[in-house]
């Protein structure tokens, strides 16, 4: 049982999982968004809602334009979804304790059978990358035979977010433990990631120096966003070019 | 006694004095003016009031009916399908994640300010013209903290799960998370709401024993019941002036800082616009903007529909009242400038841009709305105290104060919240069934107002009689002054 | 880890983590008669929260990627891409991610049925009654008044039909589908032969080159190969162990593919030719030495002026390509379809020479021959599918049977395939949802989906190895369908006599295992086996075969630059004021409409959801005085479409685009929308609808070789995006222009 002293709220450690994300390669084909909805039971909304900002998705691909025809230039594609912050904004505004700091993962952790949906987290996310459940989303019979059986279905009122796919996170741990030792780094990776045909995005341990991700995160001018916040994200970005 | 009007007072006066003489005008021009300086007896007094509360025309019934229907369809019916279909049917959206119905929250937490200002500050400060519609701010306080109270549930994703924001032991030993802005609102809510229902009941007692003794059949046994056995012993009244004290002083601070801790659900955000230090004292303004824009609205409805208003509420109040709306509306613009112009100042990206939003965007109509009603309106009318005495122009003050300070929080919270630090998702807010429901809110707010105004007298008599039984007029030379002796 | 470890090492690493920590299975599902059980009696390979995986392959489209399955209690649960795959290397695009929502989708055809043509509804047959109904239909007819029509993917069902037909006199089945129209590959083909004096599918290394020219190719949406390409892609920015490459993408309207470019050159339509021959003139002139006789014709000046790029960006482009170690043309798409396509194709893959990159890391190549590929697999071109509609439409085939495509959708509505079919008086379809041929057809017997079905599929190109990518059944079937290949092989036995010799099976898996058994001989393959069941088992563990050594071809580059080469402009069907260019929905495609979660995925360029669009410069939509979510009639000589704009910043004014993928009137729930009524309606429309019958030298169509008119119609149409239009383009935010 967790003792009260022991729920904390998000502290300034380094963190533990962490993204790089390559812009330059990253060419904005979407089966990240299809590999992540698929992996962790994402409801689609349908026609009208999704073009009301009611879409679920977790992670979502970016892209403005820089100039006018014809000098006109696609930023790069920037995949985006919870950065994981090492500070959140979004924890410590939860009434009800339902998106929380997970000390042993560093991660936002979001208990959604506690949610009760005030949407603060939300509001209160300076990347935007939360989803509300506004209804419950229609999935007729046999779609549902789908379901990832790691990850809790969401019901009409809750909020939800990437979870850097904590599922697989805890199943290599799990394996890792039984085989009595560390998790390798690459043995696993998040949906995003093994999906992406351009390899441009990079999961891994942040804490580690020895793996790719904290080699890619260090060789230079990557991006944190939103990084004056103080939020201590997790995701390093690389616009390239 | 029958039907009562200001003129009948003034033809009592006349005949109970010699009349043509100039000190005597002077005076009957001070009754006539003044509540407190135009006693009757107290006999009468009662039976004005009690005779408000029993007569009762078609007109009120109709109304009430029909406010009733407005109640069961628009807050009850289409609650339960919101609650059966989710928060979709809603207009609400990434970002705008927050609605209409925390545009209610805050705006009846506003409404619910007046009721305290009047009846505990201005109790504390001994404005004398406060004495006859006390009762009535205090019953929009109660009223509007049910409103608001209402509007948070509504808001809630899974409403159906509202305790778990309670702290109450349970064997998963989970707590509310007491660093959440939401939570420090829900404690302040309902205190605020508790005290305020115990504040509005303590100086009901003596008038409800008066009702008491004066009403027969169930009336009589609500009352004796509610009265509490009160007699007016000396002992009960010492005790009731002390705790009605110890209740106005402890309350002043429950209602700053309620106001204070919702302002802090925006202020203590990570969100340009939302963030500022400023938000506290400027949502106590705001709230005491539109709070009094109610009372005067309640207040010459009251006057112009109830039997015998028009010797308690005269337009001295509507004048006193209409000075405290030009203070507090110069007030709230001086919070909403400061507010304005550090935000701008201030220089960061996204705050410029939000406020560029705020002028220049889809709703930018909304933003001149609300300075010509927050400010150019009250400041051109209320200065001129002809139009400030008379109630129907208040009560048209009052209404576009509380249309201007509703849209004030329409901008601070969904189209604030359409525009955040990341460009790709902005959006703006369209409200879909929150309309009915905020029009529920208001008709039940309305109902129980007029079911109040049924059952426990409007008017506290006994504090208009206390008042009365401490002035008198006195006598310098020509001069005819006023004269207040200290009671307690 | 070392320092020194690099994103190719990191990939060939997670690949070898993952194929050994996924363990994939060649048991399982190996029992021929895998059926629906309740959990009650679990097939003994399935344990209590413990996963399956299996490899299998992904038929969403013709590429042959390998997936890896994962499943649960019987049910797939996650695609990923098979690591061991040499095509996809562990990789998946969005669509094979969805696969699973074709897989459980609510409307698929759940029975054999007989119906009434166009009649939604239909009567349950058992499949006894079925494979009676087609081994009649096999006995009874001339063999050449019996006719195949299947999908692009060149797979063992395909293999099946050609040893029927070449055995029993049947005609040879055709194979086609939409996306073989927009990737022109009988141009590139042709082009090939013409240059190198050999047919065949060209395979560009854009991994290893340093300047690539793209002509119109959407490598990185649904052109050829897109997984394969795009990992080239990721190859070519790669900047660490080398200089990061440039690509450059000349195409009139800025596709997601040119979006990445580091410059995008908005060339006139038609004018590919000329420019890719100017630019070799140019760079032919900075290399110094005597000019080739292919750009010798040409005048840089003229291709400025007539393709709108100045002077001086053809030079900087020309020394770009000259200088560079490692430069890569690409002709593809749209530059292709057009009237003048095998000419931009010999122009473009002739500037290659200039580079001369032929057999080159990071240049242009033959894609690798899958294991028994030949010519006879080639999927048909437009003008080989107008001859097949007009034979049906004469009356000459009694019998049709269609498989893995959907030509009312996918062919042109000019070539009027509906009204062809009339004709034809029995149709079976084998479709495995209820698309606008199925509606159309007397019956459907439908096939298992692609994850509870046998076969293999060729791997036409995008692999340096020649690849047979296997696939197996992941799931046990959902509904009462029944392998097209088995009811082929048991129809075929019961019309005995020389059908029954032609498919002397017991079933699809023997069929199978005699088509993969002399691959047992092959040598440098990826495992062998000394006996059938053991080297099947392989290929169904591994998810197919291939060989370890590079299987692509070098082209003859001997005589390309001396032969002498077409610059002539495109010519224009139609009296339009505007270049219409279709392209390919990259998430959509040709058959992903009906899975929800693709139609909710949004587009990459314009992240519209859930419908179609016209793509519309702001400037041109200012002067017709359009607004986005606009309704306008487009008008070709081919047909009307109505669909709402959008003002598209990265198009030239003269050009309007429009994704194909939408437009469906049946194929299910997802695919189709209600009106208020709750009729059933079309969602989006179908670009094909305006094309006309105009082809190139090589036979396909010329798409994009259309003019159109455009005209307002008042009306709104809110499309749904992702973006937001205040946040991305300033709409509504008190700044607009």
């Amino acid at each position: 049982m967790i003792k009260p002293e022991e729920i904390k709220m998000s502290t300034d450690e380094s963190g533990k999982w962490g993204m790089v994300i390559d812009q330059d390669i990253c060419t904005g084909c979407q089966a990240c968004v299809a590999a992540c909805a698929m992996e962790n039971n994402i409801s689609f909304v349908g026609e009208a809602d999704s073009g009301y900002g009611r879409s679920m998705h977790w992670i979502r691909i970016e892209r403005f334009w820089e100039g006018e025809y014809p000098e006109v230039k696609m930023t790069p594609n920037q995949p985006m979804m919870c950065q994981q912050c090492g500070s959140a904004t979004c924890e410590p505004v939860c009434p009800a304790f339902a998106t929380i700091h997970s000390q042993a993962e560093q991660l936002n952790l979001q208990v959604y059978n506690r949610c009760i949906g005030t949407r603060y987290c939300a509001n209160n996310c300076p990347y935007q990358v939360r989803s509300f459940n506004w209804r419950d989303y229609e999935r007729p019979e046999p779609l549902p035979n789908q379901f990832n059986p790691d990850v809790t279905v969401r019901r009409r009122g809750v909020m939800e977010k990437c979870t850097f796919c904590i599922q697989r996170i805890h199943k290599a741990q799990d394996k890792a433990k039984s085989e009595g030792r560390e998790v390798l780094d690459g043995e696993f990776t998040t949906a995003c990631a093994q999906a992406c045909p351009a390899s441009a995005i990079t999961f891994g341990r942040v804490d580690d120096p020895e793996s790719l991700v904290s080699q890619l995160a260090h060789r230079g001018h990557g991006v944190k966003h939103l990084e004056e916040l103080g939020t201590l994200p997790n995701v390093t970005y690389f616009k390239g070019g | 006694m029958a039907g009562y009007n200001n003129n009948a007072v003034h033809k009592k006066v006349e005949s109970a004095h010699p009349k043509a003489e100039s000190h005597h005008h002077d005076e009957e021009h001070f009754r006539e003016k003044h509540l407190m300086l135009d006693p009757l007896p107290r006999g009468q007094m009662n039976d004005m009031v009690m005779e408000s509360m029993t007569t009762t025309s078609w007109k009120f019934w109709a109304v009430f009916g029909l406010l009733s229907v407005i109640v069961a369809v628009c807050l009850f019916y289409v609650w339960g399908y919101m609650i059966s279909e989710g928060l979709g049917v809603t207009g609400k959206n990434r970002p705008s994640y927050w609605g209409l119905f925390l545009v209610n929250t805050v705006f009846w937490i506003g409404i619910s300010h007046a009721g305290t200002f009047i009846s505990a500050i201005l109790r504390v400060f001994k404005a004398e013209f406060r004495r006859p519609f006390t009762r009535a701010a205090e019953l929009m306080t109660t009223f509007g903290l049910v409103q608001a109270g209402f509007s948070v549930f509504m808001h809630l994703g899974r409403v159906w799960l509202f305790y778990w924001l309670l702290p109450y032991p349970n064997q998963r030993m989970l707590w509310p998370n007491l660093h959440s802005p939401l939570s420090w609102d829900l404690l302040a809510i309902t205190t605020y709401l508790l005290s305020s229902t115990m504040y509005l009941f303590l100086p009901l007692i003596p008038d409800l024993a008066m009702a008491r003794d004066k009403s027969t059949g169930w009336r009589k046994t609500f009352y004796k019941t509610l009265a509490l056995g009160f007699r007016g012993t000396e002992g009960e009244w010492t005790h009731l002036r002390n705790a009605m004290n110890i209740f106005a002083f402890a309350i002043i601070p429950v209602m700053f800082s309620v106001h204070t801790i919702v302002s802090w659900d925006f202020a203590a955000a990570t969100r340009p616009g939302w963030n500022s230090t400023i938000f506290g004292p400027y949502f106590v303004v705001g709230a005491l903007h539109s709070g009094m824009g109610a009372v005067v609205m309640v207040l010459a409805v009251v006057r112009g529909t109830m039997k015998n208003m028009k010797y308690f509420i005269r337009p001295e109040h509507f004048d006193a009242i209409g000075k405290l709306m030009l203070i507090i509306s110069m007030a709230w613009a001086y919070f909403f400038f400061n507010d304005y112009m550090v935000q701008w100042y201030g220089g960061d990206k996204w705050t410029k841009q939000l406020l560029h939003f705020h002028e220049a965007g889809p709703m930018g109509w909304m933003w001149f709305a609300m300075l010509i009603a927050n400010i150019a309106i009250p400041w051109a009318v209320l200065w001129n105290p002809k139009w400030r005495s008379t109630p129907w122009i208040v009560f048209v003050v009052g209404l576009i104060i509380n249309f201007g300070m509703y849209l004030e929080r329409y901008i601070i919270v969904p189209v604030s919240l359409s525009i955040n630090r990341m460009p790709f998702t902005w959006r703006l807010y369209y409200p879909r069934v929150e309309v009915l429901l905020g029009i529920g809110t208001l008709a039940f707010f309305i109902w129980l107002y007029m079911a109040a105004s049924r059952l426990i007298p409007l008017i506290p008599v006994w504090e208009v009689e206390e008042g009365q039984m401490a002035h008198e007029l006195k006598k310098f030379g020509r001069e005819t002054v006023v004269s207040v002796s200290e009671l307690e | 880890m070392s320092d020194k470890l690099s994103r190719r090492d990191f990939l060939k690493l997670a690949g070898v983590g993952a194929a050994s920590t996924a363990v994939l299975t060649g048991c399982g599902p190996a029992s021929r008669s895998v059926k629906r059980e309740p959990y009650m009696q679990m097939p003994e390979y399935t344990y209590n929260g413990l996963s399956t995986y299996y490899a299998t392959t992904c038929r969403e489209c013709a590429a042959g990627c390998g997936l890896v399955v994962r499943t649960s209690q019987g049910r797939a649960i996650k695609t990923e891409g098979n690591a061991n795959n040499p095509l996809n290397l562990g990789k998946t695009c969005a669509r094979g991610q969805a696969t699973l929502h074709g897989l459980y989708n609510p409307d698929r055809v759940t029975d054999p049925i007989k119906r009434t043509r166009g009649n939604a509804s239909g009567d349950i047959v058992t499949w006894e009654n079925a494979t009676q109904i087609v081994a009649d239909a096999l006995k009874n007819n001339k063999p050449e008044e019996i006719a195949f029509l299947m999908g692009m993917a060149p797979d063992h069902l395909f293999d099946l039909v050609a040893d029927l037909a070449n055995s029993t006199g049947i005609n040879a089945p055709v194979r086609f589908g939409a996306l073989n129209m927009f990737e022109s590959r009988a141009t590139l083909s042709k082009a090939a032969e013409n240059l190198f004096g050999e047919a065949g599918l060209p395979f560009f290394d854009v991994g290893g080159a340093q300047v690539v020219f793209s002509f119109g190719a959407n490598f990185l949406e649904t052109w050829l190969s897109p997984v394969s390409y795009t990992r080239g892609f990721a190859g070519l920015r790669e900047g660490q162990t080398k200089k990061r490459g440039t690509f450059v993408q000349f195409e009139s309207r800025m596709s997601s593919t040119a979006g990445k470019a580091d410059e995008w050159m908005p060339l006139r339509p038609g004018t590919e030719a000329l420019v890719a021959l100017a630019i070799g003139r140019l760079a032919s002139e900075l290399r110094g030495g005597s000019m080739p006789r292919a750009f010798a014709d040409v005048d840089p000046l003229e291709a400025a002026s007539k393709s709108g790029i100045k002077l001086e960006t053809l030079e900087h482009l020309a020394e770009m390509f000259a200088n560079s170690t490692g430069a890569l043309a690409i002709p593809g798409g749209t530059a292709l379809g057009q009237s003048n396509g095998l000419a931009v194709a010999e122009a473009v893959l002739a500037l290659n020479a200039i580079a001369d990159n032929f057999g080159k890391p990071g240049g242009v190549f033959f894609s690798a021959l899958a294991p028994n590929q030949t010519e006879y697999q080639r999927s048909a071109s437009v003008k080989e599918m107008q001859e097949f509609v007009q034979q049906m439409a004469d009356g000459k085939f009694k019998v049709l049977f269609v498989h893995g495509l959907n030509p009312i959708f996918e062919l042109p509505a000019s070539l009027d395939f509906k009204n062809a079919l009339k004709n034809v008086e029995q149709v079976i379809s084998f479709a495995t949802f209820p698309d606008e041929t199925a509606l159309e057809s007397d019956y459907v017997f439908p096939d298992h989906h692609g994850l509870e079905s046998w076969g293999y599929q060729r791997v036409a190109t995008g692999s340096a190895q020649p690849v047979l990518s296997g696939a197996q059944p992941v799931v046990s079937p959902f509904y009462n369908t029944r392998a097209t290949a088995d009811v082929l092989i048991a129809a075929a036995q019961l019309a005995s006599g020389k059908f029954a010799e032609a498919l002397p099976f017991q079933d699809e898996v023997e069929f199978l295992q005699s088509k993969i058994s002399p691959l047992m001989s092959e040598a440098d393959g990826f495992f062998s086996a000394a006996d059938i069941d053991t080297f099947a088992a392989y290929f169904q563990q591994y998810g197919g075969w291939w060989k370890l050594s590079d299987g692509r071809a070098v082209p003859n580059s001997a005589d390309v630059l001396n032969r002498s080469l077409s610059s002539a402009e495109a010519e224009f069907a139609g009296e339009g004021e505007f270049f219409f260019v279709p392209f390919v929905s990259p998430t959509l495609a040709e058959a992903g409409a009906n899975k929800p979660w693709l139609q909710e995925l949004p587009d990459p360029t314009t992240t519209v959801m859930w419908n179609t669009w016209v793509e519309i410069n702001p400037v041109t939509a200012e002067e017709l005085g359009l607004k986005d979510d606009d309704v306008v009639t487009i008008t070709s000589e081919a047909g009307v479409l109505e669909v709402p704009v959008y003002r598209y910043p990265a198009i030239r004014p003269d050009t309007i685009a429009i994704p194909f993928g939408q437009g469906h009137t049946a194929y299910g729930r997802y695919a189709t929308a209600l009106d208020e009524n709750g009729k059933i309606i079309k969602r989006g429309v179908n670009p094909t609808d305006l094309l006309g019958q105009h082809f190139n030298e090589a036979g396909d169509l010329a798409f994009a070789g259309m003019k159109v008119n455009i005209k307002k119609t008042g009306k709104k149409q809110l499309l749904s995006r992702l973006e937001s239009i205040m946040g991305v383009y300033g709409v509504g935010l008190g700044e607009e222009k």
